[in-house]
């Protein structure tokens, strides 16, 4: 059975010791970003704060919800201590199976329990969390699922950006404008000066958050990924003020339009990099038109920041395996793609079964191609495990030639302007650099001259392996 | 005295006099940091101005300014918006209202 909301997997949490019930009172305004932060750090459990400062009874903070590696194979079902391969593996699998949602009435819809209406709006009713000390608002919308519609194909976008609090009924927002939801806006409302409905989700099942952060081809809705990955229809029901669907099990949903003339202050905000670096003001204003949620409403925040936390390590499963296809799509002999949460999306391992230049080139192409969410590329021979980065740092340390193994190129337009080392002008153009470092040895090279990794595994025969191996025990050494 | 927060890229753009800006209310309880849209006068000293309020500077990095400024709060806008496309720089935007308004 798939987890159908955010409560039923903190059920299974707890039961796997993968939860923290905080029964303190704690302070939204940094305290429990501080809290979740110092967690992430020492990779521990989600957290549920029971009590919040200023706050009834019964209102709630999460925070990471599948902040790591367990908790996302939990989350897909799977043995907590399955290996990243295997969990990137059934992801892979999985995730190009659509099943088409369930549409549930409104009457059997947890999300509308509660319902505050027009003028009843008023988003500081709920513990939206100051997360980090200095962020330019409440970000309401960290762990979220932002959804906006296609007027033209209906094509319903999923997406994980950004939201803040501005008033109690306006949120600020930065969904980049190489994002699926810029890309609509742009095309179907601000030509028209026409405000673009949105909702703003949080607390959905556990697997709608993961496919929020996928990169899905453009007119494919992600909510009948989330079927696929699941193994099961995601039940939706249809929005109070616009005919967005949304996640009907949902802890709460903002429902708002996007304003076509009208802006306001955005960020800064302690960003996935594990920087707060300064975008800001430059986003999107929504004027809520109402909020819906579940009694007892749960916050599903992330206190973002350095890696891992469910940020980094969403982005390592959900990117990685788009880009594995992508590059098989472009014709790179890839084995596999590993992108380490340690490197924040920016930095990417590639394995591939024929290296050089030609590939690399090619490689590099491909991550230049659109929009630009990298700029690291490592090209490692199929002898390296991707999955582990001492093999990959020492096979980067002896492969990659600095003279000729290095290739980069410059753009304009379509980089990320959160990369954290781009000046401010570079930031405002979207101009950026990405580099590719081939660490293969070049096909070109006679077998004779290539050297001999020598590690236990590649230096000796089979024979001495397998004598080593089978007297192992006799030598009385422990491993 | 109440206390305000506001951001801006640079400690150095605000000037003193009467400004249009976006402050963050800092007083405690649900409400905190909600943001009012405001006309009033600044000044890195709170001689001569009317009841003043402090007002705290951030940088675009979140970096908090040393010394706070004061602000004697003149109109409560009601727009909590300024006019403009999405993606616009919103900093750029409400000096184009201040021009408007005849403020600079
Ligand atoms: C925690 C988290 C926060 C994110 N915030 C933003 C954001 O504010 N703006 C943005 O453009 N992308 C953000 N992203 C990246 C997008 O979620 C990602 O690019 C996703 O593919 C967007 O969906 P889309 O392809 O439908 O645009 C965030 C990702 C994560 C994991
Ligand atoms: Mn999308």
């Amino acid at each position: 059975m798939a987890f159908n909301s955010h409560r039923d997997f903190f059920e299974v949490l707890e039961k796997e010791g993968e939860l923290a019930r905080v029964k303190k009172e704690v302070d939204w305004d940094g305290e429990a970003g501080a809290i979740g932060r110092k967690t992430y750090e020492s990779q521990g459990p989600a957290i549920l704060f029971e009590k919040v400062k200023d706050y009834p009874e019964g209102y709630r903070i999460s925070n990471g919800t599948t902040g790591t590696w367990s908790r996302v194979a939990l989350s897909m079902e799977m043995a907590k201590k399955t290996s990243v391969r295997e969990i990137y593996k059934e992801y892979e699998k999985r995730v190009d199976i659509k099943i088409p949602p369930k549409i549930l009435k409104k009457s059997d819809a947890p999300c509308k329990e509660n319902i505050m209406l027009g003028d009843e709006v008023d988003l500081h009713q709920f513990p939206m969390p100051l997360i980090h000390e200095g962020d330019g608002g409440r970000y309401v919308g960290t762990w979220d699922v932002v959804i906006n519609k296609d007027p033209e194909t209906n094509w319903q976008n999923w997406g994980m950006y950004r939201f803040m609090a501005h008033t109690k009924n306006w949120l600020t927002g930065w969904p980049q404008t190489t994002s699926q939801f810029a890309f609509i806006m742009n095309k179907s409302y601000l030509p028209y000066n026409k405000p673009m409905p949105v909702a703003i989700v949080l607390g959905a099942d556990p697997l709608s958050h993961i496919i929020a952060t996928a990169g899905i081809k453009p007119y494919e809705n992600e909510a009948e990924n989330v079927g696929g990955l699941r193994g099961q229809a995601v039940e939706l029901v249809q929005c109070e003020t616009s005919d967005l669907m949304v996640p009907a099990h949902a802890e709460i949903v903002i429902e708002g339009e996007v304003m076509p003339d009208q802006i306001a202050p955005d960020g800064p905000f302690g960003e996935y990099p594990g920087y707060r670096s300064g975008t800001m003001c430059a986003g999107v204003a929504v004027k809520v038109k109402a909020v819906t949620y579940r009694s007892k409403p749960i916050v599903t925040m992330i206190a973002l920041g350095t890696p891992p936390d469910d940020s980094s390590i969403a982005a390592s499963l959900t990117a990685a395996v788009a880009m594995k296809k992508g590059l098989i799509r472009h014709g790179v002999p890839v084995t596999d793609v590993y992108v380490p949460p340690e490197g924040v999306t920016h930095l990417i391992v590639i394995g591939v079964t024929k290296g050089g230049t030609e590939t690399t080139r090619k490689v590099l192409d491909y991550f230049t191609l659109r929009r630009i969410m990298t700029n690291k590329h490592i090209v490692v021979d199929a002898d390296v495990d991707v999955f582990n980065m001492a093999e990959v740092l020492h096979c980067f340390a002896t492969r990659c030639h600095p003279g000729r193994g290095i290739l980069y190129e410059w753009y304009e337009g379509r980089s990320n302007s959160l990369t954290p080392f781009y000046n401010p002008e570079e930031r405002r153009k979207l101009k950026g650099c990405s580099v590719a470092f081939d660490s293969t040895w070049p096909p070109e090279w006679e077998k004779e001259i290539v050297p001999i990794k020598s590690s236990f595994k590649t230096i000796f025969g089979k024979e001495m392996v397998d004598k080593v191996n089978n007297n192992w025990d006799s030598y009385g050494i422990k491993l | 005295m109440k206390e305000w927060q506001t951001f801006l890229r640079r400690f150095s753009d605000i000037q003193e006099g009467k400004r249009e800006l976006f402050i963050k209310d800092l007083t405690a309880g649900k409400a905190k940091y909600a943001t009012k849209h405001v006309i009033g006068t600044v000044a890195k000293s709170k001689t001569g101005l009317e009841d003043p309020d402090t007002l705290w500077l951030r940088g675009e990095s979140g970096e908090r300014a040393r010394e706070p400024w004061y602000i004697s709060i003149e109109q409560t806008l009601e727009e909590d918006w300024v006019p403009g496309k999405p993606y616009e720089d919103v900093l750029e935007a409400v000096g184009k209202s201040e021009k408007e308004r005849g403020l600079r």
